[in-house]
C-alpha cells in the first residue's frame, strides 16, 4: 500500500493545520520575488546553465553570469513541474510514498557531521557504518517516509563521499532515498547504482526509488555543482530537492518576509533552470533557511523562526502547486 | 539531530519517529458527520452511565492515539518500573533495531554492479 500521508489544513475534512500566510501575503511575496527575478536575477556559475536559460528566454550576461528571468518564463516553469511525485520503495510496496503539496510526511536531518554511538555514548566523527545503520533504523521506524543523508561518511575518500553515502543508504533501507550529490558525475553514478538495483535506467524513470538535492547559495547564486545536479536529475528523471539554506540577518534580509522572497528567487531559478534542461522534470520546492542567532552568529536551526519560515515556505509551494521538503531539526 | 543539524543521536531518531506518528494523528484532523457526533448514544448514556461497553466504542476502540515510547503510565507505575527517563528507553530501542532490523536484501548480481560504481568512481576521482 503506498503511503498517502493526510493533508494537513483541509477544512472539508476536519485537519489541522497552521494558515501562517494569508493569500494577499502570498501573492505580495511572488510578486516581490518576479521583480527581484526580473531586475536583479541570479550569479549562475555553470556555462551550460547559462546556455539553457538563454535559449529558454532569460536575459543572460555571460560575462557577469547573470541571468535574469522575465516572469512568463518563471510562472511557465511554476506552471509545468509536476504536482505529485512518486516514490517508490524498493523491492517493497508498502514503502511507496506520494509526495503532494499539503500531504505532511516525514524524514530525517541530512548531513550531519558527527555521530552519538548509541552503544557507548561516544560522540565522534561519523563513518560509512554509522549511515548503513541509520538507514536499518529508518526502515524500521514506521513514520519515516524517505531516508537522507543522516551523517556523511568521513572514512570514505572526501571525493566519493557522496557515492559512499548513496551505497550506505541504498542497500540498508528499501524506503526511498534522499541522496546527496555534490556535483553532475555524483548524480549520474548514484542514478546509475539505483537503476542496478530495480532492473534498468527506465525501470528507474518508471519507478523512482529516490530523489536528490541541490543547494543554491544565498544570497542569489547557483554554484556550477548544483547548476549540474539540477540538469543531471532533470535528464535522469529523477525528482530535485531545491533547498536554500538562507540566514536571515546574515545571507538574507533580516525580516522573514525579505528572506522568504530571496529565498523563492533562489528556488525558483533553480526551478526554472530544471524546466528548460526537462519541460516536465519533477522538483521539490526545497527550505532549510533560517534565522541567524545574532549573539551566538550561529544558524538557528529548530528555532521558532525556522518552523515560522518552513510553515511559511510550505505554503508557498502549496500555491505554486508544488511538493515542498521542509527543515525541521 | 542536535548542535543546529552537525550531531545524529539514534536515541532521538527513535522519539523523532514518535513525535512524527503523533503529530500524523493530530494532521488527520476531526471527522463530523452523524458516525462521529453520536447523538444517539450521547441521548441514551445521559448523565448516570458511561460509554466504555457501547457498540460504537467498541467499533472504533483502535482508533485513539497509543504512545510506543513516552510514557502515560501513572508516576508510581514508572517507578515501579525502574523509572527509566525517556531517552533511556529509546536508546534501547534503538539499539534493538540495530541488533535485529534487516531490510529486505538486495540481489548479488544487482550489489555487484552498485559496488563496481563505487569502485570506479574511487579509481577515478577518489584519490
Amino acid at each position: 500500500m503506498t503511503k498517502r500521508n493526510s493533508y494537513a489544513g483541509i477544512v472539508s475534512g476536519g485537519g489541522f493545520g497552521l494558515a501562517p500566510l494569508s493569500e494577499h501575503d502570498f501573492r505580495q511575496i511572488h510578486l516581490a520575488t518576479l521583480e527581484v527575478l526580473e531586475k536583479t536575477g541570479l550569479f549562475i556559475e555553470s556555462t551550460e546553465a547559462l546556455d539553457l536559460y538563454s535559449d529558454g528566454g532569460c536575459i543572460v550576461d555571460r560575462e557577469t553570469h547573470t541571468v535574469r528571468f522575465p516572469p512568463h518564463v518563471v510562472e511557465d516553469a511554476i506552471a509545468s513541474a509536476p504536482e505529485t511525485i512518486a516514490l517508490y520503495g524498493r523491492g517493497n510496496p508498502a514503502h511507496d510514498v506520494v509526495l503532494e503539496p499539503g500531504r505532511v510526511g516525514f524524514t530525517n536531518f541530512s548531513e550531519g557531521l558527527q555521530f552519538v554511538d548509541p552503544r557507548s555514548g561516544e560522540h565522534r566523527d561519523s563513518t560509512k557504518q554509522d549511515l548503513a545503520d541509520i538507514a536499518r533504523m529508518a526502515d524500521y521506524l514506521s513514520e519515516i517516509d524517505t531516508f537522507g543523508v543522516a551523517v556523511g561518511a568521513h572514512d570514505a575518500p572526501v571525493r566519493t563521499a557522496a557515492i559512499h553515502n548513496a551505497e550506505a543508504q541504498l542497500l540498508n533501507t528499501t524506503k526511498p532515498v534522499d541522496a546527496g550529490p555534490i556535483d553532475g558525475k555524483d548524480v549520474r553514478d548514484i542514478a546509475a547504482m539505483a537503476a542496478a538495483l530495480v532492473g534498468g535506467e527506465d525501470e528507474l524513470r518508471a519507478r523512482p526509488i529516490l530523489f536528490m538535492g541541490a543547494c543554491p547559495v544565498s544570497p542569489l547564486k547557483i554554484p556550477a555543482d548544483a547548476c549540474e545536479i539540477i540538469i543531471e536529475c532533470a535528464r535522469a528523471g529523477v525528482a530535485d530537492n531545491i533547498l536554500s539554506m538562507a540566514m536571515s540577518g546574515a545571507s538574507s534580509p533580516v525580516t522573514v518576509a525579505g528572506t522568504l522572497v530571496v529565498h523563492n528567487a533562489e528556488v525558483l531559478a533553480g526551478l526554472v533552470l530544471a524546466q528548460l534542461a526537462e519541460r516536465g522534470a519533477p522538483v521539490i520546492y526545497g527550505s532549510s533557511t533560517t534565522a541567524m542567532d545574532m549573539r551566538l552568529a550561529t544558524a538557528s536551526v529548530g528555532s521558532p523562526e525556522c518552523g515560522i519560515i518552513s510553515a511559511c515556505v510550505a505554503y508557498i509551494a502549496k500555491q505554486y502547486r508544488l511538493p515542498s521538503f521542509v527543515a525541521g531539526a | 539531530m542536535t548542535e543546529s543539524g552537525v550531531t545524529f543521536d539514534a536515541a532521538q531518531f527513535v522519539l523523532d519517529n514518535e513525535y512524527a506518528r503523533l503529530i500524523k494523528y493530530a494532521v488527520r484532523g476531526v471527522e463530523v458527520n452523524d458516525q462521529t457526533l453520536l447523538v444517539d448514544d450521547i441521548i441514551a448514556v445521559g448523565a448516570h452511565k458511561d460509554y466504555l461497553s457501547l457498540d460504537s466504542t467498541l467499533a472504533r476502540m483502535r482508533e485513539p492515539s497509543t504512545s510506543q515510547i513516552l510514557d502515560r503510565r501513572v508516576r508510581e507505575d514508572w517507578e515501579a518500573d525502574g523509572g527509566n527517563e525517556v531517552n533511556v528507553k529509546a536508546r534501547a530501542k534503538a539499539l534493538e533495531i540495530l541488533d535485529s532490523h534487516q531490510p529486505a536484501p538486495v540481489d548479488p548480481d544487482a550489489l555487484a554492479q552498485v559496488r563496481a560504481i563505487v569502485d570506479k568512481a574511487d579509481r577515478e576521482r577518489g584519490g
